[in-house]
């Protein structure tokens, strides 16, 4: 029987083991593991990356109380990023299934196209949805802009759905039910929070207060980034994607509201977008320095990259 | 003995379904164009796909281009010899250019003299050398409709590239493609049959990818699929529910075909029949069964890109996730239908129609006004509480989390629900039917209230995004305004909608207050052709002739129905042996009256017997055409200026309507002008085209 623990310690051993740095989740709600600042932040600019974390991901307006058996506002995922993509990636991708107890040969795995595309992230990219047995367990993708800014190498992310994988892999029916670890179920942990968080997002959360939030975090972003300090600028735009998405959730954003505060969103993550390229340039982009293979392939077209770059913060 | 036979394997990462046969005929289509260019087309060719490859076979290649010869000119001969006859330093130095002794030159006449000629050969390039140059600069070539880049910025293409295969009768025809070198090494199923095996030729790699059960035959794929799918149907009791396009895409998404077979929980058939075809489609990819009494059996097909599934995991797993997304569609079933489409409605205000033109809510109170008018206009007493019930719950299902999830269900859903709310049938069907027709197939909505709502919903879409000056152009058309406009053209005609369309987009545009940017008459402008062209092709497939369309059109529009019947009768009328006439006095007439103002008719200035007689008869007619027209029987209206066809020869034949004194001119003119206007009554017969020799057969 495979618990939701087996499968974040298997993944992280297997990744930790393909040279990922093995980070921790961001402390801040967000919507995705992308929008963590080891994703979002480190695909930008010339240097190679590799890393692996856990994130716990917010999205207010799926809650469901708790009563849903598929259903939650808050899900686990198992983010990877390399960078730049290896050529071998969806083998590694294979081996990592394999990792976690999948013998391949039983199984049906289809890759099926899925674009992702975040438009408050002034980010796209091309990839797949990684179909096992029917269900749909990996989001692939080969990133293309973020920050509205070509990206040069270009990254691949691997997000996995913990809760679906280990809920498929346990043929459970019901996420609550599924074991988090041996004797103590999902929802022991879990359901009390989601239910909790499904009334405050959708009855209780103050509308007032929340719209004063954003303001103060936006100003306060625009604060960071004149001072220069790139990653604060950029941890008060998550927040006001948080507290947007919040605001969505509570029916309080209207029609011709929800397209600019959508844009004052993009603005700000765009802004750090550039600040961050800036800042590590200002830096000598430090990771260039480092040994191994990734690493000098993209040594070689670093300052022919980094001039890109700056060209079209431009 | 050589073949002639190339074969070529890309193998990639997934390439989306949509994308891989046009990539693939644009592969092919563009190497065959050039191969031809340069006198190397092959016998024949043949293409293939699947997910992760590309193939292309050309069989009966020449070995090489042929050899050309081409004629240079050299210097003119009165340059070319000094007094004596010695060859002068401009033809020596042009022989040793072109590699021959100055007198293996031959003398050519031109415009301009004679000059001094060599000819220059070049031997053509073996195939091999055209296709190492070829083939790779037309896959970089291939337009994808969408591509990607990978690694340390390779690309752009549609997808990364693993390997290429490149033979030309057994041997390799080098090149790379991004940074891959082109072999003789295939690979199978990358997880099935992942090791590399090695190819001498097409033959040889058919035979070693059915070894490992891989069709890279998308047409022999589809067929595999359907077949087996229709036999495990039959075997479950049912027949299989078709479905031509999800199959295509089925074929598309694997390599090796197999079916599977899987059930769910007979608990689910309680839901919808629409609902549990949408989930399994639009999740799982999978078509449904019919069972004899006409419902759904229990169970799903769809695609493994495996042959078979000895362990029943990739079964358990598809049952696993269909159960879960059947459960999903219940507890959005009951979620709403515990809301209640009024609730639902209050939400609609948080849903944009259009940034510039508001949101749902607004548009569902412009609905109920419009089709509330629209039946006003109609006389339409009885329909009109359903229509404008329906019209103002048209598009609370997008409020719907059933319609949040499943977005093809729209309509269809708001229907259902207000069916179980115990809306009347001609409300409910109303909503049901709303995107009726969707394509050329569909049918239009069933009963009145659908007709109204249906023609209220687009055009109110219409006008307010022509209001906004936003009008399609091209093939760019993101709010889909062809559509709408067809589906307002065959609504109007086929629903027998007796209005005026335009009046009905005017009052759309009041409707909008002062959201829009132009005004009715402007729209109008604009609005007019748009929907006139939708006419025109809708006409048209029913069988009228383009010119009895423009005919018709010619005269003006006051509704759809009048405008088919003038346009029927004038096709009915063509075939009479006297329309021909009519039609050449028509453009007679429309020839004569082109430049004259209008003239008042005097007839006591009419002298000769043929303009009398013409008078007559005209007299005697003109009020039955008017009286025909306004009954809408055209076909007596046309039959009775054919009446005049006889008069109106003579009168041509006799009469010189250019006399010299001006009052008996002006007063022929006058005549003229108005049996001009009785004539085109029905429409502009000098519109029809008179083909010359119809006109010799029947004049």
């Amino acid at each position: 029987m495979q618990t939701l623990q087996d499968l974040i310690l298997r993944l992280s051993e297997f990744w930790a083991r393909e040279g990922c740095v093995l980070q921790q989740p961001l402390d801040l709600e967000v919507g995705a593991g992308t929008m963590h600042p080891d994703t979002f932040l480190r695909v930008l600019g010339p240097e190679p990356w590799r890393v692996a974390y856990v994130q716990p991901s917010r999205r207010p307006a799926d809650g469901r109380y708790g009563d849903n058996p598929f259903r939650l506002g808050k899900h686990l995922q198992f983010q990877v990023v390399l960078k730049p993509s290896p050529h071998d990636v969806q083998q590694l991708y294979l081996r990592s299934l394999e990792a976690i107890g999948l013998d391949l040969a039983d199984h049906d795995l289809r890759f099926e196209e899925d674009n992702w595309e975040a438009p408050t992230l002034g980010a796209w990219g091309v990839g797949w949805q990684v179909m096992l047995d029917g269900m749909e367990i990996t989001q692939f993708t080969y990133f293309q802009q973020a920050g509205g800014m070509e990206l040069k190498p270009i990254s691949a992310e691997i997000t996995y759905g913990l809760e679906r994988l280990t809920m498929f892999l346990s043929l459970s029916r019901s996420i609550y039910d599924m074991d988090w670890v041996e004797g103590l179920s999902y929802g022991q942990v879990r359901k009390q929070e989601e239910n909790e968080l499904s009334r405050y997002y959708f009855e209780v959360a103050d509308v007032g207060f929340l719209q004063q939030q954003f303001d103060g975090m936006e100003r306060e972003a625009g604060r960071c980034l004149e001072a220069g300090l790139v990653l604060p600028a950029y941890e008060h735009a998550l927040k006001c994607s948080h507290v947007f998405n919040v605001l969505d959730a509570r029916g309080a954003v209207s029609v011709t509201e929800r397209v600019g505060l959508m844009k004052r969103v993009r603005d700000l993550a765009v802004g750090c977008a550039r600040a961050y390229v800036e800042s590590r340039e200002r830096l000598g982009f430090p990771l260039l320095r480092g040994e191994g293979d990734a690493v000098a392939l993209v040594a070689e077209t670093a300052q022919e990259t980094a001039q890109e770059i700056k060209n079209a913060a431009r | 003995m050589p073949r002639g036979e190339y074969l070529l394997e890309v193998r990639s990462e997934e390439i989306p379904a949509r994308m891989l046969e046009p990539g693939v005929r644009e592969l092919a289509t563009r190497v065959f164009e050039e191969l031809m260019a340069r006198n190397l087309a092959p016998r024949e060719v043949e293409t293939g796909y699947a997910p992760r490859r590309l193939v292309l076979v050309l069989t009966g290649l020449p070995e090489r281009e042929p050899d050309r010869e081409e004629q240079v000119l050299g210097p003119p001969v009165r340059a070319a010899y000094t007094a004596d006859g010695t060859p002068t330093q401009a033809l020596s130095g042009f022989a040793k250019r072109c590699g021959v002794a100055p007198g293996e030159l031959s003398r050519v006449q031109t415009d301009k003299g004679e000059y001094l000629a060599a000819i220059k050969k070049t031997a053509g390039k073996p195939t091999a050398e055209v296709l190492a140059d070829l083939v790779p600069r037309t896959l970089a070539g291939i337009s994808w409709a969408k591509t990607m880049r990978w690694g340390s910025g390779e690309g752009p293409w549609v997808r990364p590239v693993h390997g290429v295969v490149s033979l030309l009768d057994g041997a390799v025809v080098p090149f790379t493609f991004f940074g891959v070198a082109a072999g003789d090494t295939a690979h199978g199923h990358p997880i099935l049959s992942p090791a590399p095996f090695r190819v001498t030729g097409a033959e040889a790699y058919r035979r070693e990818l059915g070894r490992h059960a891989i069709e890279v035959r998308p047409a022999e794929r589809r067929r595999l699929l359907a077949d087996s799918m229709r036999q495990r149907a039959e075997s479950l009791g049912g027949k299989l529910v078709d479905d031509p396009a999800l199959l295509d895409k089925l074929a598309a998404i694997c390599e090796i075909p197999g079916v599977l077979e899987g059930r769910f929980d007979e608990a689910f058939l309680e839901l919808p029949a629409e609902v549990l075809a949408t989930s399994l489609r639009d999740h799982q990819s999978a078509l449904t069964v019919e069972g004899p009494t006409g419902g759904l059996l229990p169970c799903f097909l769809t695609v493994m890109d495996r042959p078979d599934d000895p362990k029943g995991r990739a079964r358990s797993g598809n049952e696993w996730v269909v159960a879960a997304r059947l459960a999903d569609a219940r507890f959005f079933y009951g979620e709403d239908r515990k809301a209640g489409l009024a609730r639902r409605a209050e939400q609609l205000h948080r849903l944009a129609f259009h940034e510039r033109l508001g949101s749902y809510a607004d548009k569902s109170e412009r609905l109920a006004a419009l089709a509330a008018a629209i039946c006003d206009e109609l006389g339409w007493t009885a329909e009109r509480e359903a229509a404008v019930t329906a019209a103002r719950l048209l598009k609370v299902d997008l409020a719907t989390e059933m319609v949040k999830e499943f977005t093809s269900l729209q309509g269809i859903m708001g229907g259902i629900y207000a069916r179980e709310e115990g809306q009347p049938e001609a409300v409910w069907q109303a909503i049901y039917d709303q995107y009726l027709p969707a394509t050329t197939e569909d049918r239009i909505p069933r009963g009145r209230a659908g007709l109204v709502a249906g023609l209220a919903d687009r055009l109110d879409t219409l006008v307010g995004i022509f209001g906004l000056g936003l009008i399609p152009t091209g093939s760019k058309d993101p709010f889909g305004l062809r559509r709408a406009a067809q589906g307002v053209v065959r609504i109007a005609l086929e629903g027998g909608l007796d209005l005026n369309l335009e009046q009905v987009a005017v009052e759309a545009a009041k409707l909008y207050g002062d959201r829009l940017t132009r005004g009715a008459e402007q729209i109008l402008d604009d609005l007019r052709p748009f929907l006139h062209d939708r006419l025109r092709y809708v006409l048209g497939l029913r069988g009228y002739a383009y010119d009895e369309i423009e005919a018709a059109l010619a005269v003006g529009v006051t509704s759809l129905p009048d405008l088919e019947a003038r346009v029927a009768a004038l096709h009915r009328m063509r075939e009479e042996p006297s329309f021909l006439t009519v039609v050449q006095a028509a453009k007679r007439i429309a020839n004569i009256v082109k430049d004259a103002a209008e003239q008042p008719l005097d007839p006591s200035l009419l002298a000769e017997p043929a303009e009398k007689d013409l008078h007559a008869a005209f007299q005697g007619l003109r009020h039955e055409v008017e009286e025909a027209a306004a009954a809408r029987d055209y076909d007596r209206c046309l039959q009775r200026i054919l009446d005049l066809a006889p008069v109106l020869d003579r009168f041509f034949v006799d009469v010189l309507v250019m006399a010299e004194d001006p009052k008996v001119r002006q007063n022929r003119i006058a005549l003229l002008q108005a049996i001009g206007r009785t004539v085109s009554r029905t429409a502009r017969l000098t519109e029809v085209v008179v083909d010359k020799a119809e006109a010799r057969g029947k004049g």
